[in-house]
């Protein structure tokens, strides 16, 4: 069989894979019917087996490569991206993400850093103003000041609150993701992010703490305090177990060992957003509202029981037990 | 530990993938001309989308005396443009975003397999440092420099920014196959001179590989660059079939590729035929 005869008889089962592969593209997402996806299947199959057997057939190069194209085209409509698994995202948040928080260092060090961080620049910055006009400068000080020398009380109805929950939004959960980003640089970005944070929001602390305005300040900031300064801490973990995944790389490539820690990373960024979003909830409805101290106190101390009963009491209960499939299983980044 | 072998078996842009079904073939890996095109379109549609949807918003709500839920929803949006824009597009729409659709380059694994939700989210978060140096920083929206992504993307073999590193994804070129028929020399001379090849030659792959480019691409080059290029294979081969010294090379070249890729008779008798293993359509 001349080679023109052989493209000739079958150049129309590429020309229907090519039409069949633009279908699909313009559908995007939209299911395909049974037989359609077999025939798809089937000339798929049949235009890999033309390529494997191009060198036999003496195919000329010029057609080896449109196989090659038209191959990687078909290809990539019958691999299709998985999507999210919303499925498993459950396990991953409830079990997963606690279980290894409960064992992980980098955790446990971001914690130790922001706290000790923050206490030591709030306690400074109270004895000090010198100190607290260091780290914060005039102008931020003079705002913060400004900021809180009403009283909280009613500053809010349902529209404004609104506002501020979009804003405290978009903004925290911006810095928690840069934080989270910027741990790739070998775990550098996230503890520099971390420290700063740590002593600007301690020196914000311990100078509005020993100023006249400590009740307004308090009253404001009591409520969403603790998810909002543990999100922080959690998006800087999740980015140091980046950056160090490529120092200590655990015998893997370091391209490897930093697949392995971003798929371990990824649900406690989430996790992360979620704090953030609860935290700008409070913030914008609760914290400015008239509520008296107590509701907001009372609040607070919520939100810590349901953060110790996640991180501790979900993360002792599941830490010992089996894995879960996880979301690097089925939808994820292969550990390879 | 395994050692990463030091050389990569790379030779240029194309980089194999070996399907499930055993068979490889290649992609081209998409560079920063592909990319940078996309990155562009991608941040005119956000920040289009996000000044309208903000104006939009104030001025539905605005009429509903409602401006801060307007301005509220506006943040909301701009936020979700800024973080979760490429993730949402490359999980939803099989690895592409409006700007590489266009530009069509796709995100895939690097064993050329489509990407999951949580690998789309994720280099597009880690977006963020690639982007670095911000000279200019709208609400995260960008646009930034991508200074060290470029670094990384030129430091492998992938062009993966740090982004497709921590997520094993790379960014290919999806090209539109065009197939072209078989090329046809038709000067004249041709069909005698194919007459007087003996009838027992066999052309081997290779040399059938050689003619069959020899042939695509000799209509580019001039009159004598033809006869300099053809001369180096025409040149024994005359001399075994014992045609006259003045043979035009070029033609013989020709003279043999269309009795290799296109005469319609067989002159060695029929080879086997080839079963196509496409069922009949139903």
């Amino acid at each position: 069989m001349k080679v023109s005869e052989l493209i000739q008889s079958r150049q129309k089962h590429w020309r229907e894979l090519e039409q069949r592969c633009s279908a699909l593209e313009n559908l995007s997402g939209r299911r395909v019917r049974a037989e359609a996806g077999t025939r798809f299947a089937a000339l798929y199959r049949a235009a890999c087996a033309d390529l494997a057997l191009a060198d036999a057939y003496h195919l000329p190069p010029a057609t080896v490569q449109y196989l090659h194209q038209l191959v990687g085209r078909a290809h990539n409509q019958l691999y299709r991206t998985r999507a999210f698994a919303v499925r498993k995202w459950y396990g991953e948040l409830f079990i997963n993400v606690p279980r290894r928080l409960y064992r992980d260092r980098s955790f446990r060090l971001a914690l130790a850093i922001f706290w000790g961080v923050f206490i030591l620049s709030s306690l400074m910055a109270f004895s000090s103003p010198d100190y607290a006009d260091r780290i914060l400068g005039q102008d931020f000080m003079e705002a913060l000041e400004e900021m809180y020398s009403q009283p909280v009380a009613g500053r809010s109805d349902g529209a404004t609150g609104m506002l501020a929950t979009g804003f405290y939004t978009i903004h925290n959960t911006s810095i928690g993701l840069r934080c989270f980003a910027f741990g790739l640089v070998f775990g550098i970005g996230g503890l520099f992010a971390l420290v700063f944070n740590a002593s600007v929001l301690g020196a914000a602390f311990g100078h509005m703490a020993g100023g006249p305005h400590a009740g307004n300040f308090f009253h404001f900031v009591t409520a969403h305090g603790p998810f909002e300064l543990t999100a922080i801490v959690l998006a800087a973990a999740a980015g140091m177990r980046l950056g160090f995944s490529l120092v200590d790389t655990g015998g893997y490539t370091r391209a490897a060992a930093l697949r392995r820690a971003a798929t371990e990373a990824v649900p406690s960024v989430a996790a992360a957003v979620l704090l953030f979003l609860l935290a700008a909830v409070i913030e914008g409805f609760l914290s400015p509202s008239a509520a008296p101290y107590a509701v907001k106190l009372a609040a607070a101390v919520a939100s810590c029981i349901l953060l110790v009963f996640y991180f501790v009491g979900l993360g002792r209960r599941h830490a010992f037990a089996g894995e879960t499939p996880s979301l690097g299983g089925a939808a994820g980044i292969p550990p390879g | 530990m395994a050692v990463m072998p030091a050389v990569s078996d790379q030779l240029d842009t194309h980089i194999d993938i070996v399907t499930p079904e055993n068979t490889a073939f290649e992609y081209r890996v998409a560079g920063p001309f592909h990319r940078l095109p996309a990155y562009l379109i991608d941040l005119g549609i956000r920040l289009g989308v996000a000044v309208l949807g903000w104006v939009g918003l104030l001025l539905a709500f605005g009429f509903m005396y409602m401006p801060e839920v307007g301005a509220a929803l506006g943040l909301v949006l701009w936020f979700l443009l800024a973080w979760g824009y490429g993730g949402a597009f490359e999980a939803l729409w099989n690895g592409q975003t409006p700007g590489k659709r266009v530009m069509g380059i796709r995100v895939l694994t690097v064993d050329g397999q489509a990407i999951g939700g949580m690998q789309a989210v994720l280099r597009n978060v880690l977006r963020i440092v690639d982007g670095q140096p911000a000279v200019f920083n709208l609400g995260y929206l960008g646009p930034f420099t991508y200074l060290l992504g470029l670094l990384a993307a030129s430091a492998n073999d992938r062009f993966q920014r740090l982004g497709d590193l921590a997520c094993g994804t790379m960014v290919v070129v999806e090209d539109r196959p065009w197939l072209f028929g078989l090329v046809n020399p038709n000067e004249p001379a041709i069909g005698p001179l194919a007459a007087q090849i003996p009838p027992g030659f066999e052309v081997s792959r290779s040399m059938a590989r050689a003619l069959a480019a020899y042939v695509q691409h000799r209509r580019a080059f001039a009159w004598k660059r033809r006869m300099e290029m053809a001369r180096h294979l025409a040149e024994p081969l005359r001399r075994r079939f014992g045609l006259p010294a003045d043979t035009n090379p070029d033609l013989l070249l020709c003279a043999l590729y269309h009795r290799k890729f296109l005469a319609a008779t067989d002159p060695e008798g029929p080879a086997p035929a080839v079963p196509s293993p496409v069922p009949a359509a139903g």
